[in-house]
């Protein structure tokens, strides 16, 4: 294989420096001369109408320097999804009704914070109070309050069905009658937030030219910027957001939010720089958290735990809005049918509306949800038949070049590999059998070992799904690289700076970074969807290869060599066979200029994935091809179980991974340690827990995410399944989401492994546990007469 | 607020003495970045709970949004920008950077003072005190691991004359 010198290294972070040193500018760090403090007024009904709005207090008070109703919006609705089939769905503003509880009504900018407090109390709303529903199967109900109708295409008489995902092959009724086994279970996923450190912040400054500058945190520019001219009536062109070093997301920062669109709209009125940063009780009480979902799962398997057909159902709990839930009911399909085969299948995905905060991706995005489901199953079926865990999965894995129900090619696909090494380094099948002996020995503590499993789409086909980036040469030979990628702290700058400095032979010292500002960097779909190292990666290898090729070429004439005996290192070009005739980048580059009409050298990269598929697949229906990669990996999780408090630990978690090939291991590596902590939080004691559509336990001293103290210690395994080379194409995989899934499916099957407890429904509570065993006991006492 | 009100401090924030009117409802997080544009410490729990805002108050490490800038009247502080003096990073912050212990860096400033406090009174921490000393410095990043892994390698370099 080629000798890399900067891919596949653990280099330190590009923006390390400045991060560590504090100097790092946040969204929450932005300060402008004259800038204003924004609050929002939101609903406290989690369904009204909104009869009257009287500002004329709260304008008089001094220090108020613009207030925005609907009145002074263009009511221009929006969406996370904005199709034919799901058009957008929420007003920027609330026009006339508020379906949850915190939905915004009113902005207000003052002087200062306690001001603009004062002026928010001043406002007066008068609400004629209507019914709410907050549980999704009570929505569904043809009684119900209807929040919006369902959608015009779900024929059954549902209400407030918001979106349908449905889709089957093979015959699944005759494969449940042809199977030896036949299971059918509830798994239920509780609401969780994404918990990022930097709260949800804007600053909007509207200036005299007609341009509204932003500085915003967020997953991606190009999107905020899309979704913000849009509902402000403004050309793209008149609205810029800057780059801000962004304080994590997880999923939380994508979409535009309408304090968002509150702060432009306020700095437009007035003119001057207005500033909104929520607190972490707002945080909790008025942005989106992820999804909870239902899935009901049936599925027939052969006497030798093949699996002959499942049938599924989803429920998600939309909020107020569509949000994403129209997509995760479609992604929960996809994380379905990736890592195991089905030969029969009938699924049925519903979005549904209820009073309750609107939820939005988080990492992972149904991926938790369907791996927990399927993968608990998949162990008590694996019980049924005697089968060991470990065997039950290497008989229903996909295989290297199987073709998905959707005509994707799971070429390369590293699961089977994954499962074997993982069991193998963790001692699986032996801890495994052994906590089973153990169960029912006399001891208090319980250790168990379970193991999950997931695969994740890289890129996936959704509009616009494209980078550009420019590589461009200083007289020095130094490099500016020039994306419009969002570096949530995944490290996005840094790799791309490796692919570059290997693709250009450029130190990575030698590059600058350039990134995430709309107005002078490329259009680029932003750090989601779990494609920036593949899909951003190959547009800035494409720009440093043109690059590469224009100095190579002046080399080459210089040198009188053919192109191909031209080697570069560390900014010189050189003949291979005759080192010595050679010629620094730096003149290369004068030399380029002086002979090709001026030209300084620029490499310019674009990259889309499946070029010559359509923009997206269906929503409603699954078809139509997604990705071209599909990463896949198999965690092992120990865990500990006190049976006396119901308290359980997560030990350590083993993850074997396919993410293709890494540009940076010890950035994948952290991508994991940090899903692997939030899926332990999320599986074991992280709830948003919601009274009447209002969150109850808004702070992190009532929603506890893990502190160091609760650690998991974290092992690896690279799996890898591709190649980079020099001047070529590279194809690489997700790696910053789905381990979620795998983590908190390995631990509800640790769980039933140390104590038997089987639990359907996440979090696993102390009590819940303590009420597995008390169950379990039931059984298992022999009941005495008298 | 009645300006009257505003109270005269004197603060020494690395190594450079400030005078400072203030009201005295004001906290320290909101003097250090509002008043000197020291913003390495962050806001992000305002409950005292995630140590985003951990600044060193005569070497002790302090929550900053829950301490009035008053309480630190004459008090010696530390912040994230004063850690290197001179060099350009700090060994503890250069240890982040090695083992990878920075993602977002939302939360670095607070834990990487919170470790300098650890190995200040302590330089060679057990796996178990490190955990200890920065459980009250949240991270949603990087699962502690590599954090754990870099505040400990600067007690190894210690030993080797750091």
């Amino acid at each position: 294989m080629e000798k890399l010198s900067y891919v596949g290294k653990s280099v330190s972070r590009k923006d390390g420096p400045v991060k560590v040193s504090g100097r790092a500018e946040y969204t929450v760090d932005i300060s402008l001369p004259g800038m204003l403090c924004g609050k929002v007024l939101r609903s406290p009904h989690p369904h009204a109408r909104i009869v009257h709005i009287d500002t004329s207090k709260a304008e008089r008070l001094r220090g108020v320097k613009a207030i925005v109703t609907a009145k002074d919006s263009l009511q221009i609705k929006h969406g996370f999804v904005q199709t034919g089939r799901y058009p957008a769905d929420q007003y920027p503003i609330a026009v006339d009704r508020v379906r949850h509880v915190g939905e915004e009504i009113a902005g207000v900018a003052a002087t200062d914070e306690w001001i603009a407090d004062e002026a928010l109390s001043l406002i007066e709303v008068e609400y004629e109070l209507l019914p709410a529903v907050f549980d999704p199967e009570e929505a569904m109900k043809p009684d119900a309050p209807e929040i919006h109708p369902s959608h015009p295409k779900v024929m059954e008489s549902f209400k407030n069905v918001g979106g349908k995902t449905e889709t089957s092959w093979g015959d699944v009724e005759k494969a449940f009658s042809q199977s030896y086994l036949v299971r059918e279970d509830r798994f239920v996923s509780h609401l969780r937030t994404h918990a990022y450190m930097e709260p949800q912040a804007i600053v909007a400054s509207y200036d005299h030219s007609g341009k509204l500058n932003v500085w915003v945190s967020s997953m991606g520019t190009f999107l905020k910027r899309a979704k913000l001219a849009n509902t402000l009536g403004l050309p793209f062109g008149n609205v810029r957001i800057l780059k801000t070093y962004v304080g994590g997301a997880f999923g939380g920062k994508v979409d535009l939010f309408n304090h968002e669109y509150i702060a432009s709209l306020l700095s437009m009125k007035c003119r001057l720089p207005v500033k909104i940063v929520y607190s972490r009780e707002e945080v909790f009480k008025g942005a989106r958290h992820g999804q909870p979902l239902i899935v009901e799962l049936k599925t027939g398997v052969a006497r030798d735990g093949t699996i002959l057909g499942q049938q599924v159902r989803t429920i998600n709990n939309s909020g107020g809005y569509r949000g994403s839930g129209v997509v995760i009911i479609f992604l929960a399909w996809g994380f379905l049918m990736a890592p195991y085969k089905i030969p029969n299948l009938k699924y049925e995905g519903y979005s549904v509306y209820t009073n309750s905060l609107v939820r939005c991706p988080q990492r992972g995005h149904g991926a938790p949800q369907m791996r927990f489901a399927v993968d608990s199953q998949l162990d008590m079926i694996a019980e049924q038949l005697q089968m060991d865990p470990l065997e039950i999965r290497l008989k229903n894995g996909r295989r290297p070049g199987d073709i998905l129900p959707n005509k994707d090619s799971a070429k390369n696909f590293g699961l089977v590999q994954c499962l074997e090494e993982v069991t193998r380094r963790t001692g699986f099948v032996e801890k495994h059998r052994k906590a089973e002996e153990e169960k029912k020995n006399g001891s208090k503590i319980k250790r168990g070992v379970g193991i999950g499993v997931c695969s994740y789409f890289g890129g996936s086909l959704i509009y616009p799904n494209s980078s550009s980036v420019i590589v461009k040469l200083n007289d020095d030979g130094s490099v500016s690289l020039i994306t419009g990628a969002v570096d949530l702290g995944q490290g996005a700058e840094t790799v791309l700076s490796q692919i570059v400095a290997e693709e250009m032979s450029v130190p990575m010292e030698d590059i600058q970074v350039y990134a995430a500002d709309t107005e002078t960097t490329t259009m680029d779909i932003g750090s989601w969807i779990s494609g920036l190292t593949w899909v951003t990666g190959n547009a800035a290898k494409k720009a440093a290869e043109e690059a590469m090729g224009k100095l190579l070429q002046v080399a080459a004439e210089k040198l009188d060599a053919d192109i191909n005996d031209l080697e570069a290192k560390n900014k010189e070009i050189f003949v291979k066979h005759a080192p010595d005739m050679k010629i620094s980048y730096k003149d290369a580059i004068a030399l380029s200029i002086q002979k090709n009409k001026g030209d300084t050298v620029i490499g310019i990269g674009h990259f889309r994935t499946m070029k010559d598929e359509p923009n997206h697949p269906s929503l409603a229906t699954t078809k139509g091809r997604w990705t071209e990669n599909y990463s896949s990996y198999a965690q092992v999780a120990e865990v500990e179980v006190d049976t006396e408090t119901g308290v359980m630990k997560v030990l350590n978690v083993t993850t074997a991974h396919d993410c293709g090939f890494p540009i940076n291991p010890m950035l994948v590596e952290g991508q994991i340690d940090g899903q692997v902590s939030m899926a332990q939080g999320h599986v074991l004691y992280e709830e948003v827990l919601e009274d009447k559509g209002a969150v109850i336990n808004p702070s992190f001293l009532e929603y506890k995410i893990p502190c160091a103290l609760d650690m998991v210690k974290t092992d690896y395994i690279d799996v890898i399944t591709e190649e980079y080379k020099k001047g070529k194409h590279y194809d690489t995989k997700e790696v910053g989401e789905g381990y979620v899934a795998g983590t908190i499916a390995a631990v509800a099957n640790a769980l039933y492994n140390a104590t038997g407890v089987r639990l359907n429904q996440t979090p696993f509570y102390p009590h819940k546990i303590l009420e597995g065993l008390r169950q379990i006991e039931k059984k298992t006492t022999p009941k005495s007469r008298h | 607020m009645d300006k009257k009100s505003k109270r005269l401090i004197t603060l020494t924030v690395n190594g450079q003495e400030y005078e400072l009117a203030t009201y005295p409802n004001r906290t320290l997080l909101e003097v250090l970045r509002e008043d000197l544009s020291l913003k390495g410490a962050k806001e992000a729990c305002e409950d005292g709970v995630c140590g985003a805002c951990t600044v060193l108050l005569d070497g002790k490490p302090v929550r900053s949004c829950l301490l009035l800038a008053v309480e630190a009247q004459g008090g010696e502080i530390t912040t994230i920008e004063g850690l290197s003096g001179n060099e350009k990073v700090h060994p503890i912050q250069q240890a982040f950077l090695d083992h990878g212990a920075v993602q977002c860096g939302y939360c670095t400033s607070g834990m990487v003072l919170t470790a300098k406090a650890l190995l200040d009174a302590n330089p060679k921490p057990s796996e178990e005190e490190v955990l200890t000393a920065i459980s009250g410095n949240f991270c949603r990043c990087t699962g502690y691991n590599k954090i754990v892994k870099a505040i400990s390698s600067v007690k190894t370099d210690r030993e080797g004359g750091h």
